[in-house]
C-alpha cells in the first residue's frame, strides 16, 4: 500500500511534485465497502464497520503529517554523497527512496509492501519525470512547480497497487531490481545521523580531558609512593643506626 | 543548485524616485496632518512640489499655513435643509488621506482597502466623541489589471509580529528596517540588498515590496501543510419535482456544457456530481465507462460513499463522460413524481466527497429541504407581516447546516448557494452553510423558464461569471494593524480561526469584507498608522500565494480633523453590516433606531464640538452631507424596510448582499443612481476602448425629478429600470426602442433593441458600460405606468414619502430635532 509519493530537488530539498496523500488512505479503508455493480440500490454496510474506519482514519490523518514531515526532513539530509537507493524503516511503515540525475524519488508504504514493486515504481516515475520536467528541474524556483505531475502518479500508482497488475509486473521485472543490494537503514538512525556524530565527538572530547586527568592523577601517586619509599627508608637507617650504637656498643 | 531570487512582474509601478529619494526615507517621520481638501490632493497648497527640503523648512512653513488656511472643502458647512442638490456630478469619490504626496501615491487603492475615517483619531476618547465607527472594508481578492508579482526564496517579514516588508516601513540604514506596525528595528537580509529590477546592489528601498502597496509574493514551501491541491468542482443539484418544473436544470447542464474549458484549473482538475430528491444519486464517470452509471443511496439516514475513488474525476480525462451526463441529465427527471427533498443528506455527501481534497460545492437547491437531517419548516405566515411589529425569524431555525459548514470549512471546502424558488425556503437557515464556509449565496425569487424569461438571463449571465471566474483554494487572511489599535469585529462569509485569522476555503473576486477598530492605546507619538491585510491562497493551477495589501493613514487629535476624514460611503456600509448583526441579535427596530441614532449623534457631535458659530437649520460637514441621505435609503432598503410588502427571504438576502459584497455594489443596493437617457449626448462623454460612453449627471431619487416627456434609467446594482414617461419623446421610442407609441411599449421588455441609430448606440453603450462594472448581470426592465414592476422602481425613489416611512425631508427634520435638543 503506497500512502505518499514526493518528488524532490537534491540540492536544496526544494519539493517539486507530490501526490496528494489523502486519497490513498481514503482507497485503503474503504476497500472494504461493497462496490456498486450497475444501476439500483446499495445495502448499507454495519455500521460499526464504518465507526471503525473513521478512528483508523483520523489516525492516520495525523501520522500522514509526521510522515511528512519526516520526508521533508530527509529531502533537507540528503545530498550527492548519499546512497543513491535506500530504504528507511520508520516503524510499522518504510520510505523508498532514488536519487537519480539530481531528484529524488520517495515513496512511503506499509512495511510489508514489496520492496521490488516500490522500486519499480520509483523507476518508473523516474523515468516519466526525467522525461518530461528534467531538463526544467535546476531552474526552477516555486516549490511544487510540476504538481500536475500528480496525475500521472495517481495513475501509475493504482497499475501498482492493483493486485493484478502486480503479479504481471512482479515477473517482468524480476531481473531488473536487485533488490538485496539495496542498503536499509532506520529513518531516525538518518535524521539523527548528525546528532550521533556530535554525540561521538563530545564523547571523544570528554575521554580525552578524562585520560588528562588519570595522567595527572597517576604522576601524583607515583611522587607519593616515591615519597613513601624514601621515609621507608630513612626511618630503616635511622633505626639501624639507634639499635647499632645502643646495643652494640 | 542554490535557489535563485527569481522576480517576475505583472507589470511594475515604478514610481520614479530618483531625486526626492531622501524625502523619502525620512517620509514616514515627517507625515504632517492637516485639514483639508478631500478631492483635490495635487493642488493642496500644504504640500507645495518642493516637499523634499526637510523637516527643519518643513515644519514651519506648514504651521504657518495651517494659521492662515481657510476651512477646507470637506468641512465646509452645509445646511442640509436649504441645500437641496446634494449629489455631486459624478460618482461619489473617496477622500484622500492627508500623508505626503509620496507615500500616498504608492498607498494601497481605495476600492481594495478603505477605512471609515482616513485621518484616525489619537484617542478611543476623541473617536468616542466623534460618533463616527472606525472601521476597515476590504475587496482583497479584487481582479485586478495589473499586479506585481514577487517570487523570492525568503519573503521579508519583521521577526516579532510577522508583517510584511511594505512601503510605509523606515529604512533605518543599509542594514536595518524599522516595521512600522510594531515599531521593531529588523535586519535587512543580504537576498534584499540586491534588486533585480534595476539591477542593483545596495538599494533595498526600491525594490518593488517597497514600492507597491498592493503585490502578490509566490509562496515558498514554509507556507504549505500539504501539496498545493488541485482544483475540484463539485455541482450538488435538487432534482425533485419541483425543481425539474422550473427547467433550471437545463440552463445549468448548458452553463456547465459551455464553459466547461473555462473552469479555472490545470491538468489535474477534478470534478463531480451529485443529484438528490428523496434519495441521494451518485454519478461513476469513470475512465474507460461508456457512458456515465447512476448509483443511488436511499439510505440517507446514514450517508456513504458508494465508489469513493470514481465519483471525483479528472475532468480532462473524463470530460467526453461529464460532456454524456451533462447532455442526459435534464432529460433524466423529466418524469419524477418525487416532491420530497433531502438537502441535509446530500451536503453531507458532499462533505464527505471533497473533504480529501477541499474544493468547492455548488448547491442548486429550489424549495424547503424536508426530508432527513437539517430538513425545515416553513416559518413564514404573510398575515403575521402586518400584525406583528417587529420581523422574526431572521435568525436560523437550525444549527445543522453551521455545524456541517465549520466541518466543511476544516477540511477546506466552500459551498456555495443557488436558491431558486418560488415559495419560502428559510434562507436564515440555509445560508448559514454558505456564510461559515467563505461561500456565496445567490437568490432568484420566482424562478421559472417560462413565466420568468428574465430571470433565466440574469441566472444564466450570473453562472458564467460564477464558473469562470478567478477562484483561491484553501485560503487564509489575516488583517494586521499598527500596535495601539485592535481589530475586534469581522463581517462577512468566513469563519474566525484563532481570534484574528479568517479561514476561507474558497476566496472569489466579488467577496468583501469588513472589520471593526477600537483603539487600545493613544496613538500619541505617532504621525501615521498603517493596516495590512494578508490574503494566503492556492489558485487554480496549483500555486500558493500571498496577497499582501497594505494602508497608511495619519493620525490626528483634533475633532475637525477626523470630520475632515470621514468617508460617508464606507460610514454607511459598515453600518449596514453592524445593523444586520444587530437585527439578529437584538430586533430589526432596533437596528432601524441604531441606524438613525449613528447620523444623529455625529451631527450633534460635529455641531456641539466642531462648529464654532452656530447657525439655524441642520448643519453637517460637506464630506458628511450625504450621511443623512444614506441612512434614510439603508432604512428603505430591502433588508431594513418595515411594511408588509417584503418577503422573509428577499429581506435576510438583502442582509447577506450587504455583509459580504464590496463596497461599489453595496452602494448602488442602497442609494441606485437615476439617469436622464431620453437626451443622451457625446458631451463628456467617456472614451473606452474605442467606444463612447456617455455620462449623463445623477438625478436625485425623487420622483419629482421624473418628467413624463423623458426617459429615466435606473441602476439599482443587482437591476436596472428604464422609466418611459407618457409624453415621451417620439423619436426616443422610434431610434432607441424600435417602437412607434408609447402604447406600443410591451409590458415585460428586457432587451434594447440592436438599432443602427446613434442613439441606440449612445443608450446600449451607456447601459453596457454600467454592466461591466460589475461581476454580476444587472437585468434591464423597460417599465411604464402600468407596468407591474413600477412599484419596486418607485419604491426606490427613497427621498418620497411612502405609506410606511418618512420623505427625506421630513427625516432631516426628524434629526434636526434630535440635533438641537
Amino acid at each position: 500500500m503506497v500512502l505518499l509519493t514526493m518528488i524532490a530537488r537534491l540540492a536544496d530539498g526544494l519539493p517539486l511534485a507530490a501526490s496528494m496523500q489523502e486519497d490513498e488512505q481514503e482507497d485503503f479503508l474503504n476497500s472494504n465497502v461493497p462496490r456498486a455493480t450497475g444501476h439500483g440500490h446499495f445495502e448499507t454496510p454495519v455500521s460499526t464497520t464504518r465507526g471503525r474506519r473513521r478512528c483508523l482514519q483520523a489516525k492516520l490523518g495525523r501520522d500522514l503529517q509526521q510522515y511528512q514531515s519526516q520526508a521533508k526532513q530527509l529531502f533537507r539530509k540528503l545530498n550527492d554523497q548519499s546512497p543513491t537507493r535506500c530504504t528507511l524503516e520508520a516503524g510499522s511503515m518504510s520510505f523508498h527512496y532514488v536519487i537519480e540525475k539530481g531528484v529524488v524519488y520517495l515513496v512511503l508504504s506499509e512495511a510489508s509492501f514489496p520492496k521490488k514493486l516500490a522500486f519499480a515504481y520509483l523507476e518508473d516515475l523516474q523515468a516519466e519525470f526525467h522525461e518530461q520536467h528534467g531538463k526544467k528541474v535546476p531552474t526552477v524556483s516555486r516549490p511544487y512547480s510540476f504538481i500536475e505531475f500528480d496525475t500521472y502518479i495517481q495513475k501509475t500508482k493504482k497499475s501498482y497497487i492493483d493486485s493484478r497488475a502486480r503479479r504481471n509486473l512482479g515477473s517482468i521485472n524480476t531481473e531488473l531490481q536487485d533488490v538485496q543490494r539495496i542498503m536499509v537503514a532506520n529513518i531516525e538512525e538518518v535524521l539523527q545521523r548528525g546528532e550521533a556524530l556530535s554525540a561521538l565527538d563530545s564523547k571523544a572530547s570528554n575521554l580525552s580531558s578524562l585520560s588528562k586527568k588519570y595522567r595527572s592523577d597517576a604522576k601524583y601517586l607515583n611522587t607519593r609512593s616515591t615519597y613513601a619509599k624514601l621515609a621507608a627508608g630513612g626511618v630503616f637507617f635511622i633505626m639501624l643506626i639507634v639499635y647499632v650504637r645502643f646495643w652494640w656498643l | 543548485m542554490p535557489t535563485e531570487s527569481l522576480i517576475g512582474y505583472g507589470a511594475p509601478v515604478c514610481v520614479d524616485s530618483g531625486s526626492d529619494q531622501d524625502g523619502y526615507l525620512q517620509g514616514c517621520t515627517q507625515v504632517k496632518c492637516c485639514p483639508r481638501s478631500l478631492y483635490s490632493l495635487v493642488n493642496c497648497p500644504n504640500f507645495p512640489p518642493q516637499l523634499s527640503a526637510g523637516p527643519a523648512q518643513l515644519s514651519p512653513s506648514l504651521s504657518g499655513l495651517s494659521l492662515q488656511s481657510q476651512t477646507p472643502e470637506a468641512l465646509r458647512v452645509v445646511n442640509l435643509l436649504q441645500e437641496r442638490n446634494l449629489l455631486p456630478l459624478g460618482p461619489v469619490t473617496p477622500p484622500t488621506p492627508c500623508l505626503p504626496q509620496d507615500l500616498q501615491k504608492i498607498n494601497c487603492h481605495p476600492e481594495v482597502f478603505r477605512s471609515t475615517l482616513t485621518s484616525i483619531p489619537q484617542t478611543q476618547s476623541l473617536l468616542n466623541k466623534a460618533k463616527l465607527p472606525l472601521g476597515l472594508l476590504l475587496h482583497p481578492f479584487k481582479d485586478l489589471s495589473q499586479l506585481p508579482v514577487v517570487t523570492s526564496s525568503t519573503i521579508v517579514r519583521c521577526r516579532s509580529c510577522r508583517t510584511y516588508i511594505n512601503p510605509f516601513v523606515t529604512f533605518l540604514d543599509q542594514r536595518r528596517w524599522k516595521c512600522n506596525l510594531c515599531y521593531r528595528v529588523n535586519d535587512v537580509p543580504e537576498e534584499f540588498m540586491y534588486n533585480p529590477v534595476s539591477r542593483s546592489y545596495g538599494e533595498p528601498h526600491k525594490r518593488p515590496e517597497v514600492q507597491n502597496a498592493t503585490l502578490e509574493f509566490i509562496a515558498p514551501s514554509e507556507y504549505m501543510l500539504r501539496p498545493p491541491q488541485p482544483a475540484v468542482y463539485l455541482i450538488v443539484l435538487d432534482v425533485s419535482h419541483n425543481a425539474v418544473e422550473t427547467g433550471y436544470l437545463d440552463v445549468v447542464c448548458q452553463s456547465l456544457l459551455e464553459n466547461i474549458n473555462a473552469l479555472p484549473g490545470d491538468s489535474r482538475t477534478k470534478i463531480g456530481f451529485i443529484t438528490f430528491d428523496s434519495t441521494i444519486h451518485f454519478y461513476n464517470l469513470q475512465e474507460g465507462l461508456s457512458q456515465p452509471q447512476m448509483l443511488i443511496v436511499s439510505d440517507i439516514e446514514d450517508i456513504f460513499l458508494p465508489t469513493p475513488d470514481s465519483l471525483l474525476v479528472n475532468l480532462n480525462e473524463c470530460k467526453e463522460l461529464v460532456q454524456d451526463l451533462l447532455r442526459s441529465l435534464p432529460q433524466m427527471f423529466g418524469k419524477t413524481m418525487e416532491t420530497q427533498c433531502a438537502l441535509g443528506p446530500a451536503l453531507q455527501a458532499a462533505f464527505k466527497l471533497l473533504s480529501a481534497t477541499g474544493g468547492r460545492v455548488s448547491v442548486f437547491q429550489t424549495q424547503l429541504p424536508s426530508l432527513g437531517v437539517g430538513a425545515l419548516k416553513s416559518r413564514e405566515d404573510p398575515n403575521q407581516r402586518a400584525s406583528a411589529k417587529d420581523i422574526q425569524h431572521l435568525s436560523p431555525a437550525t444549527d445543522f447546516y453551521k455545524k456541517l459548514a465549520l466541518d466543511c470549512s476544516g477540511q477546506q471546502v466552500a459551498v456555495d448557494l443557488f436558491l431558486l424558488s418560488s415559495q419560502y425556503c428559510d434562507l436564515a437557515s440555509l445560508g448559514c452553510i454558505s456564510r461559515y464556509s467563505a461561500g456565496s449565496v445567490y437568490y432568484y425569487p420566482s424562478y421559472h423558464q417560462q413565466h420568468n424569461p428574465a430571470g433565466v438571463e440574469c441566472f444564466q449571465k450570473d453562472l458564467k461569471r460564477y464558473l469562470t471566474r478567478k477562484i483561491g483554494f484553501e485560503a487564509v487572511m489575516r488583517i494586521r494593524c499598527s500596535k495601539g489599535l485592535s481589530i475586534h469585529t469581522f463581517h462577512g462569509n468566513f469563519f474566525v480561526r484563532s481570534t484574528d485569522l479568517l479561514s476561507l476555503p474558497n476566496v472569489n473576486p466579488d467577496a468583501g469584507f469588513a472589520v471593526q477598530m477600537s483603539i487600545e492605546e493613544n496613538l500619541v507619538d505617532m504621525q501615521s498608522v498603517s493596516f495590512q491585510a494578508a490574503l494566503l491562497y492556492t489558485s487554480s493551477k496549483g500555486e500558493r500565494r500571498i496577497r499582501v495589501h497594505t494602508m497608511c493613514l495619519p493620525v490626528v487629535n483634533s475633532l475637525s480633523d477626523i470630520f475632515a476624514g470621514a468617508d460617508v460611503q464606507a460610514i454607511t456600509c459598515l453600518l449596514a453590516s453592524m445593523a444586520v448583526d444587530r437585527s439578529v441579535t437584538a430586533s430589526l427596530s432596533d437596528a432601524r433606531d441604531a441606524m438613525t441614532n449613528a447620523s444623529i449623534d455625529s451631527l450633534t457631535s460635529f455641531r456641539t464640538s466642531v462648529l464654532t458659530i452656530q447657525q439655524p437649520g441642520l448643519l453637517a460637514p460637506a464630506c458628511l452631507r450625504l450621511f443623512p441621505l444614506y441612512i434614510l435609503a439603508l432604512l428603505k432598503q430591502k433588508a431594513f424596510r418595515t411594511g408588509t410588502s417584503t418577503r422573509l427571504d428577499d429581506r435576510v438576502f438583502a442582509m447577506c448582499q450587504l455583509k459580504y459584497q464590496p463596497l461599489a455594489y453595496v452602494m448602488l443596493m442602497i442609494h441606485p443612481a437615476l439617469y436622464r437617457v431620453d437626451d443622451l449626448t457625446d458631451e463628456g462623454a467617456l472614451n473606452v476602448s474605442e467606444r463612447t460612453i456617455p455620462q449623463p449627471r445623477v438625478q436625485q431619487l425623487s420622483v419629482e425629478k421624473l418628467s413624463r416627456d423623458g426617459a429615466f434609467l435606473m441602476d439599482a446594482g443587482s437591476v436596472i429600470y428604464l422609466w418611459i414617461g407618457r409624453n415621451c419623446n417620439p423619436n426616443f421610442l422610434t431610434q432607441v426602442l424600435g417602437l412607434p407609441n408609447y402604447a406600443a411599449v410591451p409590458l415585460n421588455m428586457n432587451m434594447l433593441p440592436e438599432l443602427d441609430t446613434a442613439e441606440s448606440q449612445r443608450t446600449r453603450a451607456f447601459v453596457g458600460w454600467l454592466r461591466e462594472q460589475r461581476p454580476f448581470f444587472p437585468i434591464l426592465h423597460v417599465i411604464r405606468d402600468e407596468s407591474p414592476l413600477k412599484a419596486s422602481f418607485l419604491q426606490n425613489m427613497i427621498e418620497d414619502r411612502t405609506e410606511s416611512a418618512l420623505s427625506y425631508y421630513e427625516f432631516l427634520l426628524h434629526i434636526q430635532q434630535q440635533v438641537s435638543k
